[in-house]
């Protein structure tokens, strides 16, 4: 048998050397030693406790990410790993620098202004300072500048990759033969979110070249302790990706090789690999070698210093009769007198401390007021849309069912505004998805309705990805709440905390659909109501329509909105009906407004989804009962950002009286930190504690019976609204 | 110039690390990538290596000293370079003070005492429970959580309690308070159903309360009370006014009190409260319920003016004009069931107080008197006491200087 795909490792001759460009060979020189420079700046620093945190070298490193990253444009993307302030560098210079521009980096040039900003950003963000890319929020392993298509290095193993796919779609569907290019480590390679986006990238054939450096050690665990298949490249035939292997520490071996790999990437051909043998020459962190640390031994260290990227390239540029060695030993110094300028800015002696002690420049931190500034946007992106109620609908209305309306207005969206792109299992068959959801979007928009493999992490980490990069507005469907766990990683660490950790500004417009499946007897890990998870992870937005008047105007909201939306979906609404506009599938309904479904007197109930109606019908029952005067709160919109207090105050100031109800399990119960919210807000208002309805503790069952316990049901709330009626009078229980 | 090494961050978050060795002895030379010093942390053994030829001069911490990131180490100089004053040369460095350095020791860990628990909140030593609202409502109203009644869950002041205290208030005095639901009589199955008032609810709380938290004993005793009769005879003739025999009763509890002081106490949680001036409560069946009004100095005031103060707050107890103040106070209650021919009974105590004394009706009996057998009239005394405060003994003698001034009532006038 045969691999369908090349698998091809590439070295560089004399030859090719001799027939470098010789401005190509300088402004390699040039990065070289400027990131080398820079990265023992950054170890001084760290010595001497400057950088909080781990400072990951990259020293050793520099030929990977100089080789592969000097001919980019500006609009190719790149993002990284933990370890990627040498990639970083490389793209930022690039990008201020272009090989092709007027001045291309040449050893025989004063570093200008341009390089020392970049410089100086760079290491104020690593010691997480004001003027640093992100104002100091990212550090050492969040460093994104999009300007320079650098799109974010990132702490999660892994956790960024998916994303590149994003980026790579973006480039393809925005019809550029831009590239987006993978960094991540041997030690990514064994990790499930790399996998998946291999498979994902390869089928659907994008633009994105998956960089491994193989630096030997994950830590201090060696590449054979990892993997059977230690030559990581082999991977690539078997997901049919054309895979290239180097040696990283010949940085014109790797030009070489990355210019065959943007050949096909850049032509359509889809998705490459390359494997850059290189080697960190210190610890995980810090300042000293791995040898100190007791995994591997100080003649293997010594083996590959002798095979230095720097050292190589300088001697090929004397022996070419480009530079002498005394420019170059010139350069070196002069990039040394920058660094400690550069550094200079930032640090300061420590007034009346030991000679030699430094400290950060106090007037450099950050303001500490603004730790949690821009953890999800003002809105202002909505100002322009029309916001109605139903209250304030004053058109013709048309009893319709609510699945219906779920598919319309995406319909109306993806015919009105092409930057929507839908994705998810099985969206683009069976007449709209597993519920007709998706009905008839993926015959009209073939390319913005895209049926994915079922890797939720891969796809939820693409759609990550384009709304990072901007240009279009994904939305996600997870067939049932559960999956969102597969996803984790790039639902709460990634899509969840971008904005705030990447300074504050950055838009990451998604909406993630999520059905919610209590009670379809589909069992343990499909049934949740993954509500009170969602409102732990702030930067997302978390949106609860329950009516299909709702539906449309709180989807249209979640659209043009720029932070990520999480609209649930509760499947025992997609049978109901409701009134809505004839025609009208274009009206936002505001988000941060509650709706008052009954009002009342004696109680007020705050719920959401499918417990709505389920209250509304206790509420009757009680009010035939005994008069009992309920109001009905469907708080729409649940995160702690879009709550709608006002309303909430209002009411309970009015009755001195809650019950929250929910139907999934008290463990992750959202109405529990809804309460300690309402007693902390409302404390002087209250005539008794907040009482609460939840389902059972644990995960509902397959069995009708137990599921059925599992669940809160409409005798629960009844019976919990009997218990909290204010008029009733105890007797003393005990004294 | 020598230059100072200083202990390096050898990784992120490690602010101590040992220095393990000196391979390197003092005024010992060195060559450019030979280890001077090796130090270690729990994770890393690191040599620390020349960066170019030298000599030790002078090792700043010793072998196994754990030293902090930054702090100096060594004093090195360049080959063939004199140090003469290697003091000076470190206090020209800034280095000025020979630094003790911390050798791993065992710690002596001081257990702390707990904080003392916080102060209750009701003046009985009793937690009050209200909810938030009720506090808010209160206090806007100028009301004690602690004056009322709760209904709530577990007795908690709720809301509704709060409106009714304010809606009494301000009610006239002959229309009672508003009592919680429906308070008429309900008629069904052959049984009636009444509702409960909120006086019946406020006793029915106050009395089980009591009897839940308070251990009563009971020590009993009777009287002959013919010279008491003829006492209050006189004094009816002597001013046309009518003293009560239960007026006397009162004025005897009061100067028993004054003899015996370890009675006139109330108990709270942190100390046994003892009062000096006498209140005494007096249990008054009215329609609306059993009140409890109290007579503040029974033993200052002149006989007739204590009659006449005990029958002004019978008459308002039984038209609903008492105010909170005159219900509040007081170490002893008095219970009189004598009007209904009653000879004996025991009460239970009615907070605050600390015993309550039951009286029964003055019936005339055979009694023997200097060994023969006479007609004389008797009555008979229950004293319920709260055991917290009061102790046996104590109730004995009370009970025994009670006894003699109903017998000898003039002792009441001294």
């Amino acid at each position: 048998m045969n691999t369908e795909v090349p698998w091809t490792a590439l070295a560089a001759t004399d030859a090719d050397w001799a027939e470098a460009d010789p401005a190509l060979l300088r402004a390699m020189y040039a990065q070289l030693v400027l990131i080398r420079t820079f990265e023992e700046q950054v170890l001084d620093l760290a010595g001497s406790g400057l950088v909080h945190g781990p400072a990951h070298s990259s020293i050793g490193q520099e030929g990977g990410a100089v080789g592969s990253i000097l001919t980019l444009r500006s609009s190719d993307t790149v993002n990284g790993s933990h370890r990627g302030h040498h990639q970083f560098l490389a793209k930022a210079l690039a990008h201020v620098h272009p090989l092709t521009g007027a001045t291309p980096l040449d050893p025989r040039d004063k570093i200008e202004s341009e390089v020392r900003e970049v410089l100086h950003r760079t290491l104020a963000e690593i010691c997480g300072l004001a003027d640093g890319y992100c104002r100091g929020r990212g550090g050492s392993m969040h460093l994104k500048w999009q300007d320079a298509g650098a799109m974010g290095t990132n702490a999660i193993v892994g956790g960024g990759v998916p994303q590149a796919l994003g980026f790579a779609w973006s480039h393809r569907q925005a019809a550029t033969d831009d590239v987006s290019i993978a960094y991540f480590g041997d030690g990514a390679m064994n990790i499930g979110s790399v996998l998946e986006s291999l498979n994902l990238a390869a089928a659907w054939k994008l633009p994105v070249c998956f960089f491994v450096e193989n630096n030997q050690y994950a830590v201090a665990t060696t590449v054979a302790e990892s993997t059977a298949e230690s030559r990581l490249s082999a991977r690539g035939p078997g997901f049919g990706i054309p895979s290239w292997r180097v040696d990283g520490m010949d940085p014109l071996a790797v030009h070489l090789a990355m210019q065959e790999i943007l050949e096909h990437v850049r032509s359509g051909a889809g998705p490459a690999i390359l494997e850059a043998d290189v080697y960190r020459y210190f610890h995980q962190n810090g300042p000293f070698p791995g040898s100190a640390f007791g995994y591997r031994d100080k003649a293997e260290e010594r083996a590959w210093r002798d095979r230095d990227p720097i050292a190589l390239t300088r001697r090929r540029l004397i022996e070419l009769g480009l530079h002498t060695d005394a420019e170059l030993t010139s350069y070196d110094e002069h990039v040394g007198a920058v660094l400690t300028e550069v550094a200079g800015v930032l640090v300061e002696p420590v007034p009346d401390g030991r000679p030699g002690q430094r400290r950060i420049r106090p007037s450099a931190w950050p303001n500490p007021g603004f730790v949690d500034v821009g953890v999800v946007g003002d809105l202002s992106e909505l100002a322009g849309m029309t916001t109605v109620d139903k209250g304030t609908w004053s058109g013709e209305l048309v009893e319709t069912g609510f699945i219906d309306v779920v598919s319309e207005v995406m319909a109306r969206r993806l015919a009105t505004d092409r930057r929507i792109v839908v994705m998810g299992e099985d969206i683009h068959r069976l007449n709209g998805g597993t519920n007709g959801a998706t009905r008839g979007l993926a015959a009209a928009y073939p390319d913005r309705v895209l049926g994915t493999p079922i890797s939720e992490n891969a796809f939820t980490g693409l759609a990550g990805g384009i709304a990072l990069d901007g240009r279009y507005r994904p939305v996600v469907e997870f067939m049932f709440a559960d999956f969102m766990w597969v996803a984790a990683d790039q639902v709460f660490n990634q899509i969840g905390k971008a904005r705030h950790m990447f300074g504050g500004d950055d838009a990451v417009p998604m909406v993630i659909r999520s059905k919610v499946a209590a009670g379809t007897g589909y069992g343990s890990q499909h049934s949740m109501d993954p509500t009170g998870v969602l409102a732990m992870s702030p930067g997302l937005r978390i949106c609860a329509p329950t009516t299909p008047f709702d539906y449309i105007g709180m989807m249209n909201a979640a659209l043009a909105c720029d932070d990520p939306v999480v609209v649930l979906e509760h499947v025992d609404l997609y049978g109901t009906t409701g009134l809505v506009p004839v025609e009208d599938r274009d009206y936002q309904v505001e988000i941060g407004r509650a709706s008052i479904r009954r009002p009342g007197t004696h109680l007020t109930v705050l719920t959401y989804l499918s417990m709505v109606d389920t209250a509304l019908r206790a509420a009757q029952t009680l009010h035939d009962e005994s008069g009992l005067d309920v109001e009905v709160v469907d708080l729409r919109w649940l995160d702690r950002h879009s709550l709608d207090w006002e309303t909430i105050a209002d009411s309970i100031r009015r009755t001195a009286n809650v019950v929250i109800v929910e139907q999934g399990s008290s463990a992750t119960s959202y109405g529990a930190w809804l309460a300690a919210e309402v007693q902390r807000r409302l404390f002087d208002w209250l005539d008794q504690p907040v009482q609460g309805v939840t389902g059972g503790l644990a995960s509902p069952s397959i069995s009708k019976v137990l599921e059925a316990a599992a669940l809160a049901q409409e005798d629960d709330v009844t019976a919990a609204l009997r218990a909290a009626d204010p008029r009733v009078a105890h007797s003393v229980e005990k004294a | 110039m020598p230059t100072l090494i200083r202990m390096p961050a050898v990784a992120a978050g490690a602010t101590e690390v040992v220095l393990a060795e000196w391979p390197v002895g003092e005024t010992d030379s060195f060559v450019a990538h030979q280890t001077y010093a090796v130090i270690e942390t729990d994770k890393a053994v690191v040599d620390l290596e020349a960066e170019a030829d030298g000599v030790l001069v002078r090792a700043l911490v010793p072998a196994g000293a754990k030293v902090e990131v930054g702090d100096p180490i060594a004093l090195v100089a360049a080959p063939g370079e004199q140090i003469d004053d290697v003091a000076a040369a470190l206090a020209a460095l800034g280095v000025t003070v020979a630094v003790e350095h911390e050798l791993p020791v065992r710690r002596e860990v001081t257990e702390v005492a707990a904080p003392p628990s916080a102060p209750r909140i009701a003046a009985d030593g009793r937690r009050v429970f209200a909810s938030p609202l009720a506090r808010r409502l209160a206090r806007d109203a100028g009301l004690r959580a602690s004056d009322l009644v709760g209904t709530g869950p577990g007795g908690r002041v709720v809301r509704r309690d709060i409106e009714l205290a304010i809606a009494a208030r301000h009610s006239a005095p002959e229309s009672s308070a508003p009592a919680p639901g429906p308070a008429t009589a309900q008629e069904h199955g052959g049984i009636t159903e009444v509702p409960h008032t909120r006086v019946r609810r406020a006793v029915a709380s106050r009395l089980t309360r009591s009897k839940q938290e308070r251990p009563h004993f009971y020590v009993s005793g009777s009287a002959r009370v013919d010279r008491l009769l003829a006492l209050r005879a006189e004094v009816e003739a002597a001013t046309g006014i009518k003293v009560s025999l239960n007026d006397l009763v009162v004025r005897a509890v009061g100067r028993a009190h004054e003899l015996v002081p370890e009675l006139n106490v109330t108990w709270t949680d942190d100390a046994v409260i003892q009062h000096r001036r006498v209140d005494v409560g007096i249990a008054v069946a009215t329609e609306r319920g059993l009140m409890t009004p109290v007579v503040t100095d029974v033993t200052g005031r002149s006989l007739l003016d204590l009659s006449a103060a005990t029958r002004d707050l019978a008459t308002r107890a039984g038209d609903g004009g008492l105010r909170q103040h005159e219900l509040e106070g007081g170490t002893v209650a008095v219970s009189n069931l004598g009007m209904f021919g009653v000879e004996e009974f025991s009460a239970i105590i009615n907070p605050p107080h600390a015993s309550i004394l039951a009286v029964g009706a003055a019936r005339q009996e055979p009694v023997v008197a200097d060994g023969a057998l006479e007609v004389g009239t008797v009555m008979r005394f229950v004293l319920s006491v709260d055991h917290r405060p009061v102790d046996g003994v104590a109730a004995g003698r009370w009970m025994q200087a009670f006894l003699r001034l109903v017998e000898h009532p003039a002792g009441m006038l001294a």
